[in-house]
């Protein structure tokens, strides 16, 4: 165990879908903690409930039992206080560049002109500058999401959720943002918790991986990542990263076993 | 080392270029040449068959005739201030009808308990055919300006209800759940991810509404009324009078064709995010 103090943690969640189908336990008594500045992945098959998950951090749906402690204090949920980004960018269409950065500081009722000063500083430390005033139909998907990632950051959120937040993009475009969400995380000491589908991605950018058993979930194993390289790419070239690589897909792998 | 293909199919060959350049009719001139020449030659067989007593002109009036009692009536004014009439209740009717149905459909967002229990009746208004209400809305608003209007405004506004209520019932959720999770509140989630995701579909709506917002007029006008297009179509018909009949829709025509384009440039100017720069057509 790390010593530094635990930030969330996830005590005994449950939550059922009732579907056409009956009833779908999505998640059964999960806990898990992610600690201060923690990075952490998580894995498991598709529908296995990690988005479930998300959404009941975020306070979209709630769970049916089970609890959550930010910093040791009981809470409901960490809406509004958290960074939810997700597969689809979610740029709002109607809305310039600048208008989609400004959306999560106008909901806050910040100055106006404040707010917007902020956000294009944001945009030209991401290398937007100039495109301000462009629509999002316009932009390519890695510029995209990386809008979507400045909007979630401005907010300076307590914990960043990122749903497979890359997962559209072709593997260059990938490895470029893997290295943007890396920087910028070190930048503002953000603590992150990735979905992802992708191992090597996991890999790459964690501290910790979570491995999730199907459903209903469950945390299956825990692995601490000790790589510490310059960025997501050089970490590929560490020593131990086929290791661990190859480690979790050993765990995947058994569990597509069990549920084939 | 030479290497022969197996009997591969020829590939397709260029066509040949035709020796000839022919006149293209696809381009804004070729196509108002063929447009006018439609009109032209519909008018002149129209007038043909009156004068070789073919058709009657009692009964279908002639191009000339419409001509001759066209300029009177624009010389005396009498057309121009029934046209500018019959426009005004229209329009009027159109702007009250979509602004009235367009919020009461958003405002059926908030309530998915109110739009549960008010939808069946929204369906039961929508299937009576709102003409047949005219003569109340005479009898109740008077025979005036009001009753055209208000007569325009049942047309419309159920339209625009149905499509805003509708539009707000598809916006996009994952973008209301983003708005949730940054801490919004329902009016803020209401008037940043749901009104602005409706805006097409009101607009579109704007189409159909204009033509319904002139329906509404020139009915009301027809029931009873001292002025307007409608109150001229219907005198002149009981007097039969073909000629000032057809002045009349004529005059109506031109201004539904008008008033189309106008919404057309507003379509097309109003939501900037829509537009695209580039025309895809599939060639077949
Ligand atoms: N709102 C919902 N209603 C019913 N079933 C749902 C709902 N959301 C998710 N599910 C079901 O719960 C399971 C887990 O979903 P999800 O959390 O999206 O999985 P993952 O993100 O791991 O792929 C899936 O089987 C899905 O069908
Ligand atoms: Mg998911």
């Amino acid at each position: 165990m790390q010593p530094s103090p635990i930030q969330l943690s996830v005590r005994n969640v449950r939550k059922s879908f009732h579907g056409k189908a009956g009833e779908v336990r999505v998640l059964d008594d999960l806990s898990f903690d992610i600690n201060a500045r923690d990075f952490v992945s998580i894995i498991g098959p598709s529908g296995c409930g990690k988005t479930t998950i998300f959404n009941v951090i975020a306070g979209l749906i709630e769970p049916d039992s089970g609890s959550m402690h930010y910093l040791g204090e009981e809470i409901d949920s960490l809406r509004g206080r958290v960074g939810y980004m997700m597969q689809k960018d979610l740029l709002f269409p109607w809305r310039t560049v600048l208008g989609n950065v400004l959306l999560g500081l106008e909901t806050r009722g910040v100055d106006r002109v404040e707010a917007e000063g902020k956000a294009r500083e944001y945009l030209k430390g991401f290398g937007l500058a100039g495109f301000e005033n462009a629509y999002p139909k316009t932009l390519s998907g890695g510029m995209r999401q990386r809008v979507a990632l400045i909007r979630t950051l401005i907010m300076d959120p307590d914990i960043l959720l990122l749903d497979e937040p890359f997962s559209a993009l072709d593997y260059q475009t990938r490895l470029y943002l893997e290295g943007v969400l890396k920087d910028a995380v070190e930048t503002y000491h953000k603590t992150v918790i990735l979905v992802t589908h992708d191992i090597d991605e996991a890999v790459a950018l964690s501290k910790r991986v979570v491995v999730l058993s199907g459903r209903p979930a469950r945390v299956k194993i825990v692995h601490d990542i000790d790589i510490s390289a310059s960025s997501p790419i050089a970490a590929r070239s560490d020593s131990r990263f086929s290791g661990y690589f190859h480690a979790l897909c050993a765990e995947l792998d058994i569990q597509t076993e069990k549920t084939a | 080392m030479t290497i022969t293909l197996p009997g591969t199919a020829p590939l397709p060959k260029r066509k040949t270029r035709r020796a000839r350049r022919r006149f293209n009719f696809d381009t804004s001139l070729g196509r108002a040449v063929l447009q006018a020449a439609a009109v032209i030659g519909f008018f002149a067989l129209w007038e043909i068959g009156v004068r070789a007593g073919w058709i009657s002109a009692f009964l279908v009036g002639s191009p000339f005739g419409i001509f001759a009692d066209g300029s009177k009536m624009l010389m005396s004014g009498d057309l121009v201030s029934d046209t500018w009439y019959t426009l005004f209740e229209a329009i009027l009717g159109f702007v009250i009808g979509t602004i009235f149905g367009s919020l009461l459909g958003l405002a059926l967002w908030y309530s998915a308990f109110v739009a549960r229990l008010v939808e069946p009746f929204i369906v039961a208004i929508n299937s009576v055919p709102k003409i047949a209400l005219a003569p109340i809305v005479v009898l109740w608003f008077g025979t005036g300006l009001v009753s055209k209007v208000m007569l325009s405004v049942s047309l419309t506004a159920i339209v625009a209800l149905i499509a805003a209520y509708q539009a707000a019932k598809d916006a996009d959720v994952d973008l209301q759940s983003l708005m949730i999770s940054m801490g919004a509140d329902k009016h803020q989630v209401f008037f940043k991810a749901v009104v602005p995701s409706t805006l097409p579909s009101i607009i579109a709506t704007f189409r159909i509404n204009i033509g319904f917002g002139l329906v509404g007029a020139v009915v009301g006008e027809f029931i009873s009324s001292q002025r307007g297009l409608g109150h001229l179509i219907y005198t002149a018909s009981s007097l039969y009078d073909l000629n000032t009949v057809w002045v009349g829709l004529f005059t109506l025509m031109i201004m539904g064709f008008v008033l189309y384009y106008v919404i057309d440039i507003i379509e097309r100017t109003s939501l900037p995010w829509k537009q695209s720069n580039t025309v895809h057509q599939v060639q077949v």
